[in-house]
């Protein structure tokens, strides 16, 4: 609500309006519209704006004009009526015609664009054909005039019955309604454009902040978690230390002997406090690795030995449970270059999960073979989309030693395998599930994998067996 | 509304708004082919794809009132998908009064009120209280079946305040009705807040009863829609 005109906003579309010819009209192609009707109808146009600026202009010099003007007087009075004929303006939607004093007649027609007067077209001089004799006010324009000339000249004049100059104007004028109207058109869908354009982005812009923000605020309580994670397993792990030293004391006999029962009793108060002690420990790892913190000591070592190793160490509890494990592998295999403890913690994860989800009388199989990797180094993922830059480079793979270990085991629903590897995730969540642990053990498992410039993947189908690859890249031959 | 005292002209804003497919384009087609030509501009669409509304359609009307005063009018619609808010908010600045294009189908109820609601929201973004603005509502599409019937419509209607027309645009009836009756609940509501009467002896009932001489019965079904 706006009682003075409105300031309109340079992208307000307010009332779809324009106020000028200017703004609608390309100078151009009026003037080769106005062109068109001179050579068809021989009749010179000018058009002017409500603001009296002249947009285009066809016209000839008529013999009649020029002998006038070669006079004194007639000089003078031809200007006369040439700057009234251009200078007036017609109040009401009909056309006007204004005289001159050689009896031709010029035709002023308004233009009009949604119930405005934007302009006005000039049509003339010409002689209106019921016009036949040569009128006194030229004759009598000045004492110097030639009569016979003056008649001769005339006659060149374009001669129109007012009714077909009044044609020939609706004409024009109906032309120039269209030209307007797809200029109208033409600007209210660009300045639509760019409002809805600006609208979005202002749209955007508020939204990002927001995301931005709750971003922010996420990015702050897991700074939160992490630390109150550091400082409770740090807190956790001291006096745990204490409750299964005490224990192994008791049990060597150190306080005195101790009945069978006894034993027993403090036995398992040590293993438990050791599974706790793992669990504390995975925590810490977990947390370190999420803030980059986790150092790597890496050594040039055999795989086949480490995982020969994992295997020894598996063996008492997959007996236990009546699962056999089977190793194998290549000659040929190469060495690479890895942290050994993190390797093993990686191994016996892996190798722990298979033994722990297959039933009795299963199997696990271990097996090492030679195969390619891309090592992705630091500063890759940002040149993932670079539509294959250096590809015939930077796509060359390493030789890789992969690790395989497949189970029988019940497998993994096509919809978890994506989200096994995250922290604290297990595919059977519930409180009263077969299977224990803290989920952390594959999240541990990939980031050291990623440490070590590896990858780790899984295939699974259910009731069927899981296996799990590691793939790690040969060492370099400065490492050696 | 927009006051030229110079010139002495009033330009006034009525939006069509609803969900989309409900008619609104539809609406100032027929409104275009009913009223007889004095005073009555081209309707101009901006930028269709697939008969769909992208930015708005604007249709121009003028009264010229004997004393002198000019009354002009500019028919606006919005975009009816979703995905052009931006849009409708742009168009519906500056509105003075709107006519609701609800579907009289009974599938449609959802797209109604979500439509209804999207209207409140970009009244409120463009700093306005809906409960200010002159809002009729218009029932479209009467010729289909499955629609909700007008005892039930005229039930729900006498718990709001918005005066509510039955139509069918594509056939034209309905049309002149919605319109008019949204000129008059516009310039009840511009009365109030510019005492028109006084300043220019414009009487609120005038431009409705000036449109509702000028509107053809309606006649005919275009040949496509």
């Amino acid at each position: 609500m706006d009682e003075n005109k409105a300031e309109n906003k340079p992208a307000d579309i307010s009332y779809g309006e324009i106020a000028q010819l200017e703004e609608l009209i390309d100078r151009e192609s009026l003037r080769e519209v106005c062109r068109s009707f001179f050579d068809l109808f021989g009749l010179s146009i000018r058009v002017f704006s409500a603001r009296g600026a002249l947009l285009a202009t066809v016209h000839e010099e008529r013999s009649i004009c020029r002998y006038v003007n070669s006079l004194n007087k007639g000089r003078v009075a031809c200007s006369e009526t040439v700057a009234q004929a251009q200078m007036r303006l017609p109040i009401s939607p009909e056309t006007v015609v204004h005289p001159c004093f050689t009896g031709a007649v010029y035709h002023i027609v308004p233009i009009i664009y949604d119930d405005r007067q934007l302009g006005r077209i000039v049509i003339g001089p010409f002689l209106p054909s019921e016009v036949t004799n040569t009128p006194p006010s030229l004759l009598n324009l000045d004492p110097q005039l030639d009569p016979e000339r003056a008649r001769a000249a005339l006659s060149e004049m374009p001669r129109v019955r007012s009714q077909t100059a009044i044609r020939i104007a609706a004409h024009l004028r109906g032309i120039l309604d269209l030209i307007l109207f797809s200029g109208h058109r033409a600007r209210l869908t660009s300045t639509m454009h760019l409002a809805t354009v600006r609208e979005n982005y202002r749209e955007l812009s508020e939204k990002n902040a927001s995301l931005q923000d709750a971003f922010n605020k996420l990015k702050e309580l897991d700074r939160l978690k992490s630390n109150f994670l550091a400082t409770v397993s740090h807190e956790l792990r001291t006096p745990l230390t204490s409750i299964i030293g005490y224990s192994e004391m008791l049990e060597a006999g150190i306080a005195g002997e101790m009945t069978p029962e006894q034993t027993g009793f403090v036995e398992t108060i040590r293993t438990k406090g050791e599974l706790l002690l793992l669990l504390i420990t995975s925590l810490l790892d977990l947390n370190k690795l999420e803030r980059g913190q986790l150092s790597i000591s890496t050594e040039y070592i055999d795989p086949r030995a480490v995982l020969d190793e994992v295997r020894e160490m598996c063996v008492p509890e997959a007996e236990k449970k009546q699962v056999k494990i089977e190793a194998a592998w290549a000659d040929d295999v190469p060495f690479i270059q890895a942290d050994p403890v993190r390797l093993r913690q990686i191994l016996i994860n892996l190798v722990g999960n298979a033994v722990k989800f297959t039933p009795a009388s299963g199997h696990v199989e271990l097996s090492i073979r030679v195969t390619e990797i891309r090592v992705r180094t630091e500063g890759d993922e940002a040149e993932e989309d670079d539509g294959g830059f250096g590809a015939a480079l930077m796509m060359a793979p390493e030789r890789a030693v992969e690790f395989a270990i497949k189970d029988t085991g019940i497998g993994i629903p096509e919809a978890e395998i994506a989200k096994i590897f995250d922290a604290f995730y297990q595919v059977d969540g519930s409180s009263t599930r077969e299977y224990g642990g803290a989920g952390l053990g594959l999240s541990i498992a990939k980031s050291l994998v990623a440490a070590h410039h590896g990858t780790i993947r899984v295939e699974s189908r259910p009731a069927q067996g899981t296996t799990f690859f590691v793939v790690l890249p040969e060492a370099q031959p400065d490492a050696g | 509304m927009q006051l030229d005292f110079q010139a002495r002209e009033l330009t006034v804003k009525l939006v069509y708004y609803g969900p989309a497919l409900s008619g609104k384009t539809t609406n100032l087609q027929a409104i275009h082919r009913l009223l007889s030509p004095e005073g009555k501009g081209r309707l101009m669409t901006l930028e269709t794809r697939d008969d769909r509304t992208l930015f708005f359609d604007l249709l121009p009307l003028t009264v010229n009132l004997g004393s002198g005063l000019t009354v002009r009018i500019k028919l606006f619609t919005v975009p009816g998908q979703v995905i052009h808010n931006s849009t409708r908010r742009l168009v519906l600045q500056g509105a003075d009064g709107v006519a609701f294009i609800a579907d009289s189908q009974l599938n449609e109820v959802r797209a109604n009120q979500a439509s209804f609601k999207d209207l409140r929201k970009n009244l409120r973004d463009n700093g306005i209280d809906p409960s200010t603005m002159p809002i009729v509502i218009q029932y479209n599409k009467r010729d289909l079946p499955n629609i909700r019937g007008e005892e039930e419509i005229r039930r729900m209607a006498s718990q709001g305040k918005e005066r509510i027309y039955l139509a069918t645009a594509f056939h034209g009836t309905g049309v002149a009705e919605t319109f008019t009756g949204l000129i008059d609940a516009t310039w009840e509501n511009l009365e109030r807040s510019h005492d028109l009467q006084k300043r220019f002896g414009l009487a609120p009932g005038t431009i409705g009863e000036d449109f509702r001489r000028r509107f053809n019965p309606p006649g005919e079904a275009p040949r496509h829609g």
